[in-house]
């Protein structure tokens, strides 16, 4: 439905028109916030680790590893670090306290229990604070 | 101490006042409890073993929100092995290698809660341009049960009941220190009661889960008012809202609020969640999203100063981008994290907040 107004036309849609304009413009716009939380945090954290009872200690204790990591990541760099093989016992523990979930990120335990500018991980060969 | 004279009465004498608070705790605990979701179970039909019943092999459970894939298996296996397979598909069956995936390729985990893997797949698909609108009938999550190849780096643990138990009190452990900067309300549990929280889950007991989780779940205590500078020492004088104790233990004394936010298709934030703001007012949900996330949620501008023509001005609309699910229950804006955090939390202790897209 449309009124001529002289040389300027105004098209008045419906009012369902509008939402629909509206709804969308919204949604894209709500899509690229979205896109803009997804970005990988590259920015690095320092994990300290921390060996417990008879677990060797590292020469190097100190590593700076991208936030946007799963912990299940450290716990295989650990591995590595270590040179211990996937069937061997490895324990590992933030602050002496509790065993993350694998899937939380060095992001959110930093955020959540970083001391002294780092992330403190305990490894050790047994059960601890299991 | 107390700064109103009154102390709390052990054994928890109850004064009216107690009895509401108590009530609306145990309500809001107990819905969150009986929450269920409806998930539809279909093994992998090119993996279906010859001479299995095909045209059988869906398998519909109305599951409890706190309980876990894991724990759900023993029944699947059932009704496979009864219906489904043959015997000698029966016997050559290996749970350890079974795993789940949705309609959308997301592999399931199994140390999450039914009530967020639910959840959180009810998010994914507001993103999606391809999904009806929602409706107010919740549609059942379509897993696809693989019965081997389980992909054991996503999958990160094993699905074994005693790998979900240690997940979970790992997670119990971690909100505890969240809130409290240690553990010790949990470690300090009895191994009995450490067992008995765990199979209040296993076992769906809201009694047996609570016996042990009151333990260390802060109460849901009002906080305590600011006492106002300069006054005069005249007290507020009592009403049913009004606290008459300062509980340390409470919901609005913990350092932190284990909250976790889940976004479509990630990511999964945390952050830090005050119980109160620097002006002691409680922390809303609103506030905390728009301090963390304000392009879903825009801070609300102040209303404008009244005038003649508008003597009760309005602060301004902002757009209604995104709306927020707690326990699959849209949550209003104005909800305290601090009550949140011990009425609508998940069986681990930590508030899941699911965002999703409005596309209306």
């Amino acid at each position: 439905m449309a009124s001529v107004i002289g040389t300027e036309i105004t098209a008045r849609p419906t009012a369902t028109g509008i939402l629909r304009a509206e709804r969308s413009e919204q949604f894209d716009e709500a899509l690229k916030a979205l896109d803009n939380y997804k970005k990988k945090d590259t920015s690095k954290v320092v994990v300290r680790f921390k060996a417990v009872g008879n677990a060797p200690i590292m020469k190097q204790n100190f590593y700076k590893i991208t936030s946007s990591n799963r912990f299940q990541a450290v716990i295989q760099f650990l591995r590595k670090e270590l040179g211990w093989q996937a069937g061997e016992p490895l324990f590992t523990y933030i602050n002496l306290s509790f065993s993350p979930a694998p899937d939380d990120t060095v992001a959110n335990l930093f955020k959540a229990c970083g001391t002294d500018g780092h992330l403190i991980v305990n490894y050790s060969t047994t059960q601890a604070w299991g | 101490m107390s700064a109103y004279g009154t102390t709390r009465q052990p054994g928890g004498g109850a004064t009216p006042k107690d009895k509401t608070t108590d009530y609306h705790t145990a309500l809001f605990r107990r819905l969150a409890w009986e929450g269920t979701v409806p998930v539809e179970i279909r093994v992998d039909p090119k993996e279906l073993p010859a001479n299995s019943d095909r045209g059988l092999e869906c398998y519909y459970i109305q599951a409890p929100r706190v309980s876990y894939l894991p724990l759900l298996l023993p029944e699947i296996r059932r009704f496979l092995m009864d219906v489904v397979f043959d015997e000698a598909a029966a016997s050559s069956l290996k749970e350890e290698d079974w795993w789940f995936e949705t309609e959308e390729g997301t592999i399931t985990k199994w140390h999450w809660p039914l009530g967020l893997i639910y959840d959180n797949h009810a998010i994914s698909l507001t993103v999606r341009s391809s999904a009806p609108p929602s409706t107010a009938m919740a549609p059942p999550l379509r897993l696809i049960l693989h019965l081997a190849s389980p992909p054991t780096e996503k999958l990160m643990l094993s699905p074994s009941q005693e790998a979900c138990k240690q997940a979970f009190m790992g997670q119990l452990k971690e909100a505890d220190f969240i809130r409290w900067g240690s553990t010790k309300r949990v470690t300090g549990l009895r191994k009995l009661e450490q067992d008995g929280i765990w199979e209040g889950i296993r076992e769906h007991n809201f009694d047996d889960y609570w016996r042990v989780a009151s333990k260390v779940t802060p109460s849901a205590s009002q906080p305590v008012p600011p006492p106002l500078a300069g006054a005069s020492g005249h007290v507020r004088p009592p009403s049913t809202d009004a606290p008459s104790t300062f509980d340390r233990d409470g919901a609005y004394s913990v350092r932190c609020i284990p909250v976790r936010v889940y976004l479509p298709d990630g990511p999964i934030l945390q952050e830090f969640v005050p119980p109160l703001l620097e002006d002691g007012t409680p922390n809303t949900l609103y506030h905390f999203l728009s301090t963390h996330l304000p392009l879903l949620f825009p801070p609300r501008p102040p209303a404008p100063p009244p005038s003649r023509a508008k003597p009760n001005p309005q602060p301004p609309a902002v757009p209604n981008l995104a709306f927020v699910m707690i326990q699959g229950v849209v949550s209003p804006p104005e909800a305290e994290m601090a009550w949140l955090g011990v009425c609508m939390a998940g069986a681990d202790g930590w508030l899941s907040i699911c965002v999703g897209i409005n596309r209306t």
